[in-house]
């Protein structure tokens, strides 16, 4: 091989290599990115059972129960619709009622979506920012005004 | 004296325009003089924004609350070091903290680059001035923490619970060294590009900036991992969360840098792409600060968010990335390129190690935007979660990883691989043998946890090879063996190190990853619960109060007695519960408890997880640390002190 | 003052660091191409790596051979022009232009941001200073921080009570009435405050702890106004109004012209009788300003200078409490009372002591006139 048969190989090789890494990236935007729903998105949705996707909203006043062994229920509104949630484990600190909550997991064969994780920023002003966009979309949310006195 | 300090700050803006231009002229007309101003312009600038620090710390450190952000981010009742350590868990305080940085290091240059052509110098300085100025306006003008309350209230809104910890004294400091301290390399090769100019020297002149930056954000990234883990009580140790995406980019990135200067230094190859990734890494660290700050991707860890900041940050990202890009491409014509080289040899070692690295940047900077890019476009929420990134991320990451250990092996230009294989045989055959191990004790259950385990002693015994091959160990004698192990450069001790560190953290995820088990139960009083092959008892819930918290503690204990505390804290001004996982250290495992509700019967739900080795994790971290602090320490980098001395012995060298 | 010093030293370094670069007279010795050291060490380090057998002598040829070309080409780089040349127009324009512009940028941008006139305010000080000269809001802070210290201070919470409803912490204007009420036993006052407290905090809802709390202070007191008026208003919300609107009747036809609640009864009968609308929260119409009236202000610091007195009974060896309780007591216009401080102060120290010395000069200054 000449010296310019080298480099040419050794460019391919290497754009061969980026080409193999940009379909395997793109596949796995594909298959393993998760999409997110408000409880009103769902029935147009037609998940199959076992679809992994992400549930926004708030948590539904008074739906938290808790205290029956390490399974909590609680529901997920944007006031439109409402879904019911079962999540095992230990909730997020901040996770009370009328929180914004992102829930992640897929839906089981009897409409129950069962959570694998809940997200709840640890942080008191949290509103997730999907479902602060989505809830904005509906009118139902304004955003809060930072308070500071004398600016 | 709070301002002095505001004045300082304004002074110090106004220091920072002179800096991006006087130097710059005085390159291009060659004016000495007026080059002569960078060094002591940077110096004073590093002073002033240190006081203006100064008198922000002393604020916090006395409650005053008539500057605003010591209101919004402090209490009275919080603990000295949390008020302090306050200073830079606020937005506006962070971001001075990020300007002194850059300051620090650009005083650093100005006092320590007497080995640098002067033009050279001037350019790099001009260049900081930029960033700078950038910078220092956007604090003054959207995050001002010197802003002022009259009448002062009595009482400050605290700082948010879960920010009060001793991980996060240490943790943002940390990463702001590492991401500032790459501007360093930006400067350099955007002053170099203005020069038109670049050679091996740039390399070298580089190196020690690539790798003090290197070793900070190492820390910092494992710093924070670190916190998240026990601060966010979910156990994990990475979320492959935005926030985190911004701080792993540089940090890919700069790994690469800091393979590809070893060839532009070596062999004066590589030097255009050497440039690029200067410029690419510190933008990375640019679009961190960015997505950290501006809130537009969804993240757990995103602390005091503001749009408005965003589009200014935005603004100077763009600004500065496509500035160097245009310059960069106005220029790359015009550089030469060098030397060539076989495949197999080092340097072709290490081209493979960019191609990887840069790889896996790309595809986890595909992955942070990609939901970003689908919400502007065509206005579908996805999330890009943890599958994508061990989907795309680990088969990118695993080849990079066998090839480890071949890298300091091979020789420059044209190397031997069957020679080197051999050499790596004895690591090779333990690896295996370990892994068989593993597959045997753990009941054949996980053939990929046993490869992974194989994959991480192959990197732990190849770097002790690297280092018993380089002294000859079997070759000579034990004295002779001995004596050349120590007089190795220590840029070797540190490759080596460096690559143990990084064979220590790939242990422990894969340790953590394959055999950690979890339980979730609900305890009483009395009861246990079996975990890692461990009886842990509870021992009840006791009510504890804290400087500026009131906490439920429960108290669990081992068999042999060693006891394990887990609380809840409820922190009264912010109206915020938080959880402190107990955490158990048993060698390099973990116990890791963490408290849930109490239920209606009296019990409580209690989630235990065995983490086995997960401590190495972090403890590769700081070996990775260690191994560029080695590194640094080499005599190569303090070329050119005193410039006398050093012609004097090159001479005698040349004379031998 | 101090600023303005300070800020004018700091501008005058900025500059100096500007001018003293340019006014230098560089020294004539040329630029050395700085990367012939770095290829130097290089060769060096080849020397060392064969010395070392980790390179073979062909591969060190090769490399000596390659470094030697960098130097070559090194060496034919222009080094960068001559720095004892005079310095050029242009040169000089820029310099000038820096030069002002650093005072300039400076002091114009400082004027637009900063508040060089208000004083740092750490909140130890803050809390120890002179009473009269402090805010209302510090006042209560500084009350409450004796308060956690001493939580069985009668008189703290008492004065602080009202003053919580005035801030409109309703929840803690009630816990001090509840404290009040279990330090010095239960009074009208008290239980007609804590009703009070109590209502606001429910946002105007009389509960169930309101209507009792109204009740026992009526008990206590027949006819206090307050508990009149606010169990009228129960009354009224549970939806009788035709009694609510007759015991509002009594209760302004009982009180004289000037009674703030005659007033607030009269208003409460007019809004009652509106169809459909429920007697709401009226706190507008009860609340007095929401600024601390001169008589709160006046307890709050009287109640302050009695806490200093009794630490200062209790621990004499503190020179500048002293002071300040002798201050106190002259802003308050108590002569005697500061006559007799600065009494048991030179006593405490023992009359020919520094101390007391220092505080009879304090005391004269403030014009306090002392019986020898």
């Amino acid at each position: 091989m000449t010296r310019k048969q080298k480099r040419l190989s050794v460019i391919l090789g290497g754009l061969g290599f980026l080409a193999l890494a940009a379909a395997l990236t793109f596949f796995a935007l594909g298959q393993k990115a998760s999409y997110f729903y408000m409880p009103a998105d769902i029935e147009q949705a037609q998940l199959a059972p076992g679809q992994r996707i992400r549930l926004g909203g708030l948590v539904e006043e008074g739906s938290i129960i808790r205290g029956q062994g390490t399974t909590v229920r609680f529901s997920v509104t944007d006031q439109a619709n409402t879904v019911k949630v079962t999540y095992t484990g230990i909730l997020p600190d901040l996770f009370r009622d009328n929180q914004g909550v992102i829930a992640e997991g897929s839906f089981g064969s009897d409409g129950v979506f069962v959570a694998d994780s809940v997200l709840a920023k640890h942080d008191e002003n949290y509103m997730p920012k999907e479902v602060a966009d989505s809830l904005k979309e509906r009118g139902l949310f304004q955003h809060a005004e930072p308070k500071s006195p004398g600016s | 004296m709070i301002e002095i300090g505001h004045f300082a700050l304004v002074l110090a803006f106004a220091l920072a325009l002179v800096q991006s231009t006087v130097p710059l002229i005085g390159a291009w007309r060659g004016d000495a003089r007026m080059m002569g101003v960078g060094p002591t312009v940077a110096i004073t600038g590093f002073a002033l924004t240190a006081l203006a620090f100064v008198a922000l710390l002393s604020a916090f450190a006395q409650s005053d609350f008539s500057v605003a952000n010591v209101w919004q981010n402090s209490h009275s009742l919080k603990p000295m070091l949390f008020k302090i350590t306050g200073v830079w868990g606020s937005h506006e305080g962070s971001m001075l903290l990020w300007v002194l940085i850059l300051t620090f290091f650009g005083a650093l240059v100005a006092a320590f680059g007497g080995n640098l052509p002067e033009t050279l110098k001037a350019n790099v300085l001009a260049v900081q001035g930029w960033i700078g100025t950038t910078f220092l306006l956007f604090i003054l003008t959207t995050s001002n923490p010197f802003v002022r309350l009259n009448p002062a209230p009595v009482e400050g809104q605290d700082l948010n619970p879960i920010l009060q910890d001793i991980g996060l004294a240490v943790h943002p400091p940390l990463l702001y060294l590492g991401y500032v301290g790459f501007s360093i390399c930006f400067s350099f090769a955007v002053a170099a590009l203005i020069e038109g100019r670049i050679d091996a020297a740039w390399a070298r002149w580089v190196r020690p900036w690539t790798l003090a930056a290197w070793m900070f954000l190492t820390g910092g990234i494992a710093m924070g991992s670190y916190w998240a883990y026990y601060e966010l009580g979910w156990g994990g140790f990475w979320f492959w969360d935005p926030v985190e995406n911004a701080s792993f980019m540089p940090w890919l990135a700069g790994t690469a840098l800091l393979h590809s200067a070893v060839v532009m230094e070596k062999r004066s190859a590589l030097k255009i792409w050497t440039l690029l990734l200067a410029i690419l890494t510190f933008s990375l660290s640019l679009l961190g600060t960015f997505l950290v700050r501006s809130g537009v991707l969804t993240s757990v860890h995103a602390f005091a968010t503001d749009p408005s900041r965003g589009v200014f940050i935005l603004a100077i990202l763009t600004l500065f990335i496509g500035g160097s890009f245009f310059l960069f491409a106005l220029r790359a014509q015009s550089l030469t390129t060098g030397g060539l080289f076989h495949p197999i040899s080092r340097e072709g070692a290490l081209v493979l190690n960019n191609l990887f690295l840069t790889t896996a940047t790309a595809t986890v900077l595909v992955g942070t935007l990609y939901p970003l890019l689908m919400d502007a476009l065509a206005g579908t929420k996805i999330s890009v979660g943890a599958p994508f990134f061990n989907f795309t991320f680990i088969p990118l990451m695993v080849p990079l990883l066998v090839a480890v250990p071949f890298g300091p092996m091979l020789a420059w230009k044209r190397s031997d691989l069957f020679a080197v294989s051999q050499r790596l045989a004895f690591a090779f055959v333990s690896a295996i043998v370990i892994a068989l191990m593993v597959l045997m004790l753990s009941d054949r259950k996980s053939a990929l946890a046993a490869a992974g385990i194989a994959l991480s002693s192959w990197l732990l015994l190849g770097a002790v090879t690297d280092l018993a091959v380089k002294a000859g160990i079997g070759k000579v004698s034990a004295g002779v063996a001995f004596r050349r192990l120590a007089g190795l450069p220590r840029s070797m001790f540190g490759t080596a190190l460096a690559h143990f560190g990084l064979g220590l953290t790939v242990l422990g995820i894969v340790a953590v990853t394959a055999f950690g088990t979890e339980s979730i139960a609900t305890l009483k009083k009395g009861e246990a619960l079996d975990i890692g092959g461990r009886h842990v008892r509870f021992e009840g819930l006791r009510p504890v109060s804290g400087p500026n918290y009131t906490a439920q503690t429960g108290t669990f204990t081992l068999e042999d007695g060693t006891k394990i505390e887990s609380s809840k804290r409820f922190y009264p001004v912010r109206q915020m519960p938080t959880t402190e996982a107990g955490i158990k250290t048993l060698i390099f495992s973990q116990i890791y408890i963490q408290l849930g509700d109490e239920t209606a019967d009296g019990g409580v739900v209690v989630h235990a997880w065995w983490k086995p080795l997960v401590t190495l994790i972090w403890l590769g971290g700081l070996v990775m640390m260690a191994g560029a602090a080695v590194s640094l320490s080499d005599r190569r980098l303090r070329v050119g002190a005193p410039a006398a001395r050093r012609a004097k012995l090159a001479s005698a060298g040349g004379a031998q | 003052m101090l600023f303005w010093v300070a800020a004018a030293f700091l501008t005058f370094a900025a500059s100096m660091a500007v001018l003293v670069p340019l006014s230098r007279r560089a020294d004539a010795k040329g630029e050395v191409a700085r990367e012939i050291n770095v290829y130097r060490d290089q060769l060096e380090e080849v020397e060392r790596d064969v010395s070392r057998g980790l390179l073979a002598p062909e591969e060190a040829e090769q490399a000596r051979a390659e470094i030697a070309r960098r130097i070559l080409k090194a060496d034919g780089t222009q080094s960068p022009g001559d720095p004892t040349a005079p310095a050029s127009r242009l040169s000089r324009i820029a310099a000038a232009a820096a030069v002002i512009s650093i005072p300039l940028v400076s002091w114009g941008l400082y004027s637009v941001l900063g508040s060089p006139d208000l004083p740092q305010q750490p909140l130890a000080e803050r809390m120890t200073r002179d009473p009269a000269a402090s805010t209302p809001a510090e006042l209560v802070a500084r009350a409450e921080r004796q308060l956690a210290a001493n939580p069985d201070d009668l008189r703290g919470w008492e004065v602080l009570a009202p003053i919580y409803t005035k801030m409109q912490r309703y929840d803690d204007a009630a816990n001090a009435y509840r404290a009040a009420i279990r330090l010095g036993g239960s009074s009208a006052p008290r239980q007609a405050g804590l009703g009070e407290a109590l209502v606001y905090s429910a946002d105007g809802l009389i509960t169930k702890d309101a209507q009792m709390a109204f009740e026992t202070a009526l008990k206590d007191t027949p006819g206090m106004p307050k508990a009149r008026f606010f169990l009228a208003m129960a009354k009224a919300q549970e939806g009788d109004v035709a009694n609510a609107t007759r015991e509002w009747q009594e209760l302004a036809n009982s009180l004289p012209a000037d009674d703030p609640w005659k007033g607030a009864a009269q208003a409460m009968m007019e809004q009652a009788n509106k169809p459909a609308q429920m007697p709401g929260p009226s706190r507008q119409q009860i609340e007095d300003a929401q600024e601390m009236s001169p008589a709160d202000r006046s307890a709050m610091i009287e109640q302050m200078v009695s806490g200093l007195d009794e630490k200062l009974r209790e621990n004499p060896n503190d020179a500048e409490g002293w002071q300040r309780l002798i201050r106190a007591y002259i802003v308050l216009g108590r002569e005697s009372d500061a006559a007799a401080a600065l009494g048991r102060a030179v006593t405490a120290f023992g009359p020919q002591s520094d101390q007391a010395r220092q505080l009879n000069q304090f005391a004269a200054q403030l014009g306090l006139k002392v019986k020898p």
